[in-house]
């Protein structure tokens, strides 16, 4: 857009959010509902900014990531590996495909009561069930990764001196890198999205168990001060991922081009 | 001093797609390559010829036939016979220095010496600046010429080229012969070198090894050595363009066949 600038671009990237939070305030502040119903921005920020200080959100905040992190990481592990083993061993592909083709559209958190069952209440059944959840994008976008590596990067490498080893390792990663990080990209979001909804079932604190708490207490500034925190730590994580991407993938095209 | 001669006998080679019939590719093929010679595999697209190629460097295995270098089978991909393909087939997320030295990597050289070759590479193909660039911000030309130092880094004695020119520009390409032509002066190697361009075949090569379309056969060995001469020095001359014209006049009935084949 030429004579708009970097300034007035920013301001219109945010102009959406700030639109919805200052018609939110006017509502509020208009009294058409009661603020029960709906506490004006301007009351949800103090109480966020209260909460942050006391030290609240903070360990709400570390709690529900640990759990998210960790699910996310065991997806990652056990994604990568699977979705690799699918694309070289035939009898692995026969075995997962059509695991693959049900799992992945399933809304998984399906399985949470049986995840409680098995694995009780507390850190273990979440991180299992954040687990489960985003495991099924890594191992799908792993797969079409592997299989998808030029053959002849593999020969050149071959030719060069490699070995079988080395090529999975040196050759067939590195150059499926994008591709699953894209995979790892979609599963994040779903790693928290899927923490907060485990939190709020099951109890276990977190940012998804303390707006539930406040709901039980009729708190409802302490409930959309939960949401707000929980909206800003997805934007920070989906932001850091990206980041990470750039720094990471600084040789492929897409980051060159940017 | 070692010995490079390579010897196709009876080779044939059949092609299974994972669904359909299969595919007959290569029927026969007796063929040797001299030591230190740059022959041409010639024909129409489709005839075998890269498959051929693939049988000599070991990354197809050979089912009918023989195939030796020094005369030994081959039975693998291996560091004396190092291949530059089409599409470059460079590390995205190396660097060309890193490129150059992965190869290096696998020899047991002290660190110092590998970059020392590897830089006197960089220097061969005329890539100085760019050591620290990655493939993606390189001209088709370049990442040839990247790719081409990858592969000698090894020094191997056969040069395996897989239509290396096929994806440049005409100008790049015809300067990228004179380097090829420069470089195997300076460092001088066996190359087989798989290419449908009449014209560069004959201007690179000391002899064409014409293919007729599939099943791919040897239909003639054309002998383009001018007397020791190559690439400029001979490009304008008579002699050449009766070279080109007896070429042009073997390949072109098997294109014509390939291509009605293509088109049924």
């Amino acid at each position: 857009m030429a004579g708009v600038s970097a300034i007035g671009q920013a301001l219109l990237r945010w102009a959406s959010i700030l639109g919805v939070l200052a018609l939110w305030q006017g509502f509020a502040e208009a009294h058409v509902v009661s603020a029960f119903l709906l506490p004006a921005f301007s009351t949800v920020v103090v109480r966020l900014y209260h909460d942050v200080v006391s030290g609240d959100v903070i360990l709400g905040i570390a709690l529900t990531l640990y759990r998210a992190f960790a699910g996310f990481a065991l997806a990652a592990v056990a994604g990568i590996a699977i979705g690799v083993m699918i694309a070289r061993v035939p009898p692995m592909r026969w075995f997962f495909d059509p695991l693959v083709s049900i799992g992945l559209p399933m809304p998984k958190i399906a399985f949470l009561p049986v995840f409680i069952l098995w694995f009780g209440v507390f850190d273990a059944s979440k991180i299992l069930m954040v687990a489960f959840s985003a495991v099924f994008p890594v191992v799908v976008s792993a797969w079409a990764a592997a299989d998808g590596v030029e053959h002849v990067l593999l020969w050149s490498a071959l030719s060069l001196g490699a070995s079988r080893a080395q090529l999975l390792w040196e050759i067939a990663l590195p150059s499926s890198l994008p591709q699953i990080f894209t995979g790892l990209q979609v599963a994040m979001p779903i790693a928290l999205i899927v923490e907060i909804i485990s939190e709020m079932a099951m109890g276990g604190e977190g940012l998804g168990g303390s707006i539930m708490t406040d709901m039980r207490f009729a708190d409802s500034p302490g409930v959309f001060a939960g949401i707000l925190a929980i909206a800003i730590v997805g934007a920070g994580l989906v932001r850091a991922m990206e980041l990470i991407r750039r720094r990471l993938l600084v040789w492929h095209a897409e980051a060159s081009a940017a | 001093m070692t010995a490079t001669g390579i010897s196709f006998r009876g080779v044939s080679h059949t092609y299974r797609p994972p669904r359909g019939q299969p595919v007959l590719a290569l029927q026969d093929v007796s063929l040797e390559v001299r030591e230190r010679e740059f022959l041409a595999l010639l024909g129409p697209s489709g005839c075998g010829k890269s498959t051929l190629l693939y049988l000599l460097g070991g990354f197809l295995p050979v089912e009918t036939g023989e195939i030796t270098v020094a005369a030994k089978r081959v039975a693998g991909p291996g560091p004396d016979r190092g291949i530059v393909f089409q599409n470059f087939a460079l590390y995205p997320w190396k660097t060309v220095r890193q490129n150059i030295l992965y190869g290096l990597e696998k020899q047991r050289l002290p660190r110092a010496e590998r970059e020392r070759r590897a830089q006197e590479l960089v220097e061969l193909v005329h890539l100085r600046g760019f050591e620290n660039s990655y493939p993606a911000q390189l001209s088709g030309g370049m990442k040839q010429r990247v790719a081409i130092a990858r592969t000698l880094a090894v020094d191997p004695a056969i040069l395996l080229m897989d239509e290396p020119f096929g994806a440049l520009d005409a100008q790049t390409r015809a300067l990228m012969h004179e380097e090829l032509l420069a470089i195997i002066r300076r460092r001088p190697k066996t190359v087989v070198f798989v290419t449908h361009d009449v014209r560069e075949a004959v201007y690179l090569a000391d002899r064409v090894a014409v293919m007729s379309a599939r099943p791919g056969r040897i239909k003639e060995i054309v002998d383009t050595s001018f007397a020791g001469e190559r690439g400029a020095e001979i490009a304008g001359t008579h002699a050449f363009a009766e070279k080109v014209e007896h070429i042009w006049g073997l390949v072109r009935n098997e294109a014509i066949l390939a291509q009605e084949r293509r088109e049924p």
